[in-house]
């Protein structure tokens, strides 16, 4: 193939050479070109093979809907060659070829597999025996699939970034229409985005020669403010969220009103082997030849079923294309005949093709004559050399994102195919989309579609006297219905219904035989447009087989609808930036300082210990250590009814609360399970301050202002969490270094056990809290973020006693030494206070009735089945959490914590147990990973059991 | 799902904006009896149509609200807070 | 009892309150210097650039240490708030942005109200719980649009609009300062990350960061924080 004379509107700037390879070949082409013109340009038919049998495959549709022009760019997979700009010194490599696209092994499965692989072959016949599958699979997942991602991590790497678009309305598709509907909205004062998948807008018009056109209304568009998306492929239909995305951003268009103008497909005829390259739909190889100077093949056949065939052809003339033969399957000559005819152009009416032949690219084709059954009539056969076989099997609408959006579209028999009935409130359809394809009704019909979106978005009247003039434009279509295969009868030769995945008519006939008579059915058993270019192809001609191997009528057969991604999309591009929304508290710099392993805590980044988590938690119990409790949950609850807020959320009394003075609660759900915990202290008479565990305060503060406004209490909620930074400093020497930096008494007569007390700390405003959740003498000190750092300094540095900061693994191993719970990891949607030793936290005595309330009730007088105990291993094998406890050899409960203790030197740990086995001394059975441990019931704490070092 | 929800005190925003807090389903005001109980705590009529439902806006102003929405269509016909709702019941969570 | 271990205490004898920015921005080259009893960046090197860019495509500042405080009440008491309490709109009330969340519910920016000036509500220093920028400058909507789904486009969000709404994924909040300044909170331990979502958006926008001084906005300026505390 060469290049034609200069086109009038060619995007080609032929002064502006671009250099490329292919395949290590350099190839030139000029500014302008796709990968897929320049290489056909150079002569190159074959972009891909196919994903099953490997056959050749070449350009089909000329702009980007199809997966035959599938290659790898600089290590990006699957990106189309029909519509990717060249770029000077890319490296194009083809896909799913080896050793090469010209000689690729695997086309074996099409030479001696083809009777033999019919659809489910590989899964049917590897599947046994099954201990092989994984060894088949590998073999097999090698041979299939397209394109090869880069091995190593940096070279797959993505830069996408997501931008939000509100507007009134998007306008999808840059044709004629949607320039139409884009401009009559804009200059209506609408705020339009219109997206394009072109380089630049203008479909049809390009490719018809009208670039000027194209670009008047472009330039009118842009005048009127719309915004316009070139290369903007809109992906689906979300809820009224359309992401369109156009090279590195991801556009999330959320408008008030949407105008698919998308255009319509071309289809394919079914003939045999109709897939050979140089088999092109008319449309792209004219497409070819006018936007980019390419001449699609020297000599033709044309197969057509409209005049849109007849207007190629002549079009392809014009351009230099020898037309052998036209064959129009319509009885009757069309109108549109006549300019063809005195062209010296030859037409053969009541006649298809119904062959290809060649080996890699199209070497002749046979026309005839066919019946209404597609069967050729064999004496009136004709073969025709040619290099190029365009055929047009009228047109399907793009209406995928108005059927995604709720839309409909029904057959019409008159038109060989779908046209859109009914429109949404969101989502309207404008020329070749709405079957208006002709130039002054795609332009009407644009102008329609913006109207009705004015005027319900500004309000005024309905565009009724453009409908009419509309309405009065339209005229009878011309088109024959294409039979479902057409067919010279002999056996040779394959006739695919789908290009991407390789399925052919058998496949679907193979599928309805055994029982898949539905299209949604065979879909899902042959892949039948379940490949890239998303049914675009291969709908309504699959679709037809069914009918015909069904005898049900082709419209009841249905469209099934495409779901989004509407085009091959990256998931890089759907992965956006790569940024998580990480909590840190006001101390983070001071444990990046120490080096401390960070990792995440829910929402938390937290330091998880600083290097040593056995020595910082035995550093605890002999000096004193340091944590950022800063994560935990930090309510205020405030009001004259607090109390009585806080009595309704919590089991236990709280209104009864001396200011000063801690307690702790567990928060149940109205099933009475444990759903959170921690601490109530009161401020004054009307202010609690309420501590959560680190994961749950957005819940807990959602579920009491959801009481809160149920219950119709004066109190109110304020989430303080991040802006109070806490500090818990424990052990021996805590208080000697406390009352070092603050002057009130912090004896423990002064400042006793659940006291708490506000005060300076080293300058700094700070609620010191007396609780003990490691086991030893500890303050939990609530202060600013903003001046946190200077009290954790003060406190590390005191330069009398050694403080150890320690983290979250130290604090672990020593809350678990005092058999602390912790909500969530001890506790499941089964624990209710009762089977987790805190039944004491219950009071049926009071009068409220208490979230949990009626459900613990109800269960007050049974014993519980389980129980949660401590245990001690012996050995040093530290237990597996999530390991089973096993009685009478079933298992009867689980290790929910487990960690070696410091201070024992015994692995310990948390389980829930039969209740009969929850005494003090019991051996129990615990098991995992194929062994069995004996393990001795504790139901008292490790360390401290009656709590005198807690209140020292 | 992607669709818009009113907030009654922000105004329109991405549902991914709230916290959903499941079909209005009151509690009872009395000690209820056992079979009561059971269905108040672990029954749900999970229409497939109509269902007024709270709505929490956890990304912005934190109020709840009700919502009545289509669970079909994900259509929203109104949204307020619950003493301003159109419905009966609705302060009884 | 009280709770003024919520807030800072600032003044002579107190450290300085640090930023929840001051760590992030120190990285990304800000200058750290106190101003008003807050640690804050006041430069990023080069203040004509980064005033330069506020002009000429987008410049963000921290501004976390804007008093913050919280304004509870009964539905009425707020509706006949002096400041007039409107949804969806912030009213510049003696130099605070007077923002109303719920009926009963109002964020202040700025200057403290006194106790006493508003009858029948409760005051509630919240200063610390939220981080704070100001992003200014032409392409600001635009920085914006890069993680945040609100619908800030002129004709919609025009000065003086409040949004409360999800911000980078996360709970926030948006004043529309001026035509093309917007003041924006987050959560203060969404610091950190805010700042990088920000700024990785910004960059890529031709933005920079810029220091404090920079970027001032009507509603109160750092002199004046240091002057009501």
């Amino acid at each position: 193939m060469t290049r034609l004379t200069p086109q009038p509107g060619e995007r080609i700037d032929r002064s502006r050479p671009i250099t490329f390879s292919f395949d290590g070949k350099p190839i030139q082409g000029y500014a302008g070109d796709t990968i897929a013109s320049a290489l056909l340009a150079h002569g190159r038919t074959t972009l891909s093979r196919s994903f099953k049998y490997h056959r050749p495959r070449g350009e089909l549709c000329g702009c980007g809907q199809c997966a035959n022009s599938l290659v790898d760019v600089d290590g990006r997979t699957g990106v189309r060659a029909c519509s990717e700009p060249i770029r000077e010194g890319i490296r194009v490599i083809h896909q799913n070829a080896w050793p090469s696209l010209d000689f690729d092994v695997m086309q074996a499965t099409d030479k001696f597999g083809g009777p033999f692989t019919p659809v489910g072959f590989y899964y049917k016949t590897f599947i046994r025996p099954r201990r092989l599958w994984p060894l088949y699979e590998k073999v097999l997942r090698g041979a299939a699939g397209l394109g090869r991602l880069p091995k190593r991590q940096e070279e797959r790497s993505w830069e996408t970034e997501y931008r939000r678009r509100h507007c009134d309305l998007l306008v999808i598709g840059g044709g004629i229409a949607g320039l139409a509907a884009a401009i009559t909205a804009a200059e209506a004062g609408l705020d339009v985005v219109l997206c394009d998948e072109d380089v630049t807008p203008g479909g049809l018009l390009l490719s018809e020669g009208r670039a000027d056109r194209a670009q008047a209304l472009l330039g009118q568009a842009r005048d009127a403010g719309v915004e316009i998306l070139e290369r903007g492929v809109a992906l689906g239909f979300f809820d009224g969220l359309v992401p369109v995305w156009q090279g590195s951003t991801l556009h999330q268009v959320r408008a008030a009103r949407h105008v698919v103008a998308a255009g319509a497909i071309q289809q394919p005829l079914i003939f045999a082997d109709n897939d050979l390259p140089g088999i092109m739909l008319s449309g792209g190889a004219r497409r070819l030849g006018a936007v980019f100077g390419v001449s699609p093949g020297t000599r033709a056949v044309v197969a057509t079923v409209d005049d849109r065939g007849l207007d190629d052809a002549l079009a392809l003339h014009r351009m230099g294309v020898r037309i052998e033969a036209v064959a129009d399957l319509r009885r009757e000559p069309s109108a549109a005949a006549a300019e063809l005819q005195a062209a010296g152009i030859k037409i053969v009416q009541g006649a298809t093709v119904v062959r290809a032949h060649g080996g890699n690219a199209v070497e002749a084709a046979t026309i005839a004559p066919v019946d209404g059954g597609g069967q050729a009539a064999a004496v009136a056969a004709e073969r025709i050399e040619c290099d190029l076989l365009a055929m047009s099997g009228a047109t399907h609408p793009a209406a995928s994102l108005l059927l995604q959006a709720g839309g409909r579209a029904d057959y019409e028999s008159e038109r060989a195919g779908y046209r859109v009935t009914e429109v949404t409130d969101a989502v309207d359809v404008a020329g070749a989309t709405a079957g208006d394809d002709e130039y002054e009704l795609a332009e009407l019909s644009g102008q329609l579609a913006a109207g009705r979106a004015a005027a319900a978005l500004k309000g005024g009247p309905a565009p009724h006297e453009l409908e009419q003039r509309l309405a009065s434009l339209r005229r009878p279509l011309n088109i024959a219905t294409p039979p479902a295969v057409a067919s010279d009868g002999e056996s040779a030769g394959k006739y695919f219904v789908d290009l991407d995945e390789d399925v052919t008519v058998k496949d679907i006939e193979h599928a309805v035989g055994e029982g898949y008579e539905s299209l949604e059915l065979a879909k899902r058993y042959t892949t039948v447009t379940m490949g890239p270019s998303q049914g675009r192809f291969s709908q309504i001609p699959s679709a037809r087989v069914i009918a015909r191997a069904t005898g049900i009528d082709l419209g009841d057969v249905g469209l099934t609808t495409a779901r989004p991604p509407w085009q091959t999309v990256p998931m890089g591009v759907l992965a956006g930036r790569p940024f998580e929304a990480g909590k840190r508290s006001a101390l983070h710099d001071r444990h990046r300082d120490r080096r401390a392993d960070v990792r995440w805590a829910g929402d938390w980044r937290r330091a998880y210990h600083y290097g040593d988590p056995q020595g910082e938690a035995r550093a605890v119990q002999t000096s004193a250590g340091l944590i950022d409790v800063s994560t935990l949950g930090k309510l205020l609850v405030q009001g004259p009814d607090a109390g009585e807020l806080l009595d309704r959320m919590y089991p236990n009394r709280m209104s009864n609360l001396a200011p000063g003075r801690i307690r702790y609660g567990v928060m149940l759900s109205d099933a009475g399970r444990i759903t959170d915990d921690g601490t109530v202290c009161r401020i004054d008479e009307d202010t609690f301050y309420v501590t959560t565990t680190s994961s749950g305060a957005t819940a807990v503060e959602g579920q009491m202002n959801w009481w809160l406004s149920a219950w119709n209490l004066d109190a109110r909620i304020t989430d303080v969490t991040q802006g109070v930074a806490a500090m818990n400093l424990a052990g021996p020497n805590a208080r000697v270094i406390l009352s070092e930096l603050t002057e009130i008494d912090c004896s423990n007569e002064g400042f006793k056990y659940l006291d708490a007390k506000h005060a300076m700390v080293a300058d700094v405003p700070a609620l010191v809290l007396r609780i003990g959740f490691v086991g030893e003498v500890g303050y939990e000190i609530h202060c600013p973020g903003p001046q946190a750092a200077h009290l954790w300094d003060a406190i590390v540095g005191n330069g009398s006693r050694a403080v150890t900061p320690f983290g979250l693994e130290p604090q672990r191993i020593l809350r678990l030494q005092k058999l602390h719970v912790i909500v969530g990891q001890d506790t499941d949607s089964e624990s209710t206070p009762f089977n987790t030793g805190m039944g004491w936290a219950v009071k049926f005595d009071k009068e409220q009735a208490f979230l949990g309330r009626w459900a613990l009730e109800a269960s007050a007088d049974q014993t519980p089945d389980t129980a949660l105990v401590g245990f001690t291993v012996p050995g040093n094998e530290v237990m597996v959490e999530g390991a089973v406890v096993v009685a009478a050899g079933e298992p009867a409960g689980q290790v929910t914590s487990a960690r070696w203790s410091p201070h024992l030197g015994v692995s310990i740990g948390l389980a829930t147990v039969p209740t009969e086995l929850a005494t003090d001394g019991q051996s129990i059975q615990i098991s995992y990973a194929g062994n069995t441990y004996s393990a001795v019931v504790t139901t008292k704490p490790f360390y401290d059991p009656d709590g005198e070092v807690l209140r020292s | 799902m992607s669709y818009v929800l009113t907030c009654p005190n922000c105004g329109p925003r991405e549902v991914t904006d709230f916290g959903f807090g499941g079909e209005l389903h009151p509690r009872p005001t009395e000690a209820p009896s056992d079979r009561d109980l059971n269905r108040y705590v672990y029954f749900r009529r999970n229409v497939a149509g109509l269902q007024v439902e709270w709505w929490h806006h956890r990304s912005g102003c934190r109020a709840w609200f009700l919502a009545e929405r289509d669970t079909r269509t994900n259509e929203v016909r109104w949204t307020a807070m619950p003493a301003d709702a159109p419905t009966e019941g609705a302060t009884a969570a | 009892m009280s709770l003024d271990f919520l807030t800072p205490a600032l003044g002579a004898g107190s450290p300085p309150a640090r930023s929840p920015i001051a760590g992030t921005a120190a990285r990304d080259g800000g200058r750290l210097e106190v101003r008003g009893d807050w640690e804050v960046p006041v430069s990023f090197g080069d203040q004509a650039a980064e005033r330069r860019a506020t002009q000429e495509s987008v410049g963000f500042a921290d501004a976390s240490w804007l008093t913050k405080t919280q304004l509870d009440g009964p539905a009425e008491a707020l509706d006949g708030c002096v400041a007039g309490l409107s949804f969806g709109t912030a009213s510049l009330h003696r130099g605070a942005w007077w923002c109303r969340l719920t009926p009963t519910r109002a964020l202040i920016l700025g200057a403290a109200p006194a106790a006493d000036s508003v009858s029948g509500a409760q005051l509630l220093d919240v200063t610390t719980q939220y981080c704070a920028l100001r992003i200014a400058g032409p392409r600001c909507r635009e920085v914006m649009a890069r993680f945040c789904a609100l619908d800030l486009r002129p004709t919609v969000s025009p000065p003086t609009a409040l949004r409360p709404g999800s911000v980078a994924r996360t709970p926030g909040l948006v004043v529309v300062e001026e035509a093309e300044q917007l003041l924006v909170l987050v959560g203060s331990a969404l610091a950190e990350y805010f700042w990088t979502v920000v700024s990785d958006a910004a960059t890529r926008l031709g933005g920079r960061p810029v220091g404090t001084e920079v970027l001032r906005g009507e509603a109160l300026d750092l002199q004046e924080a240091s002057a009501d505390a």
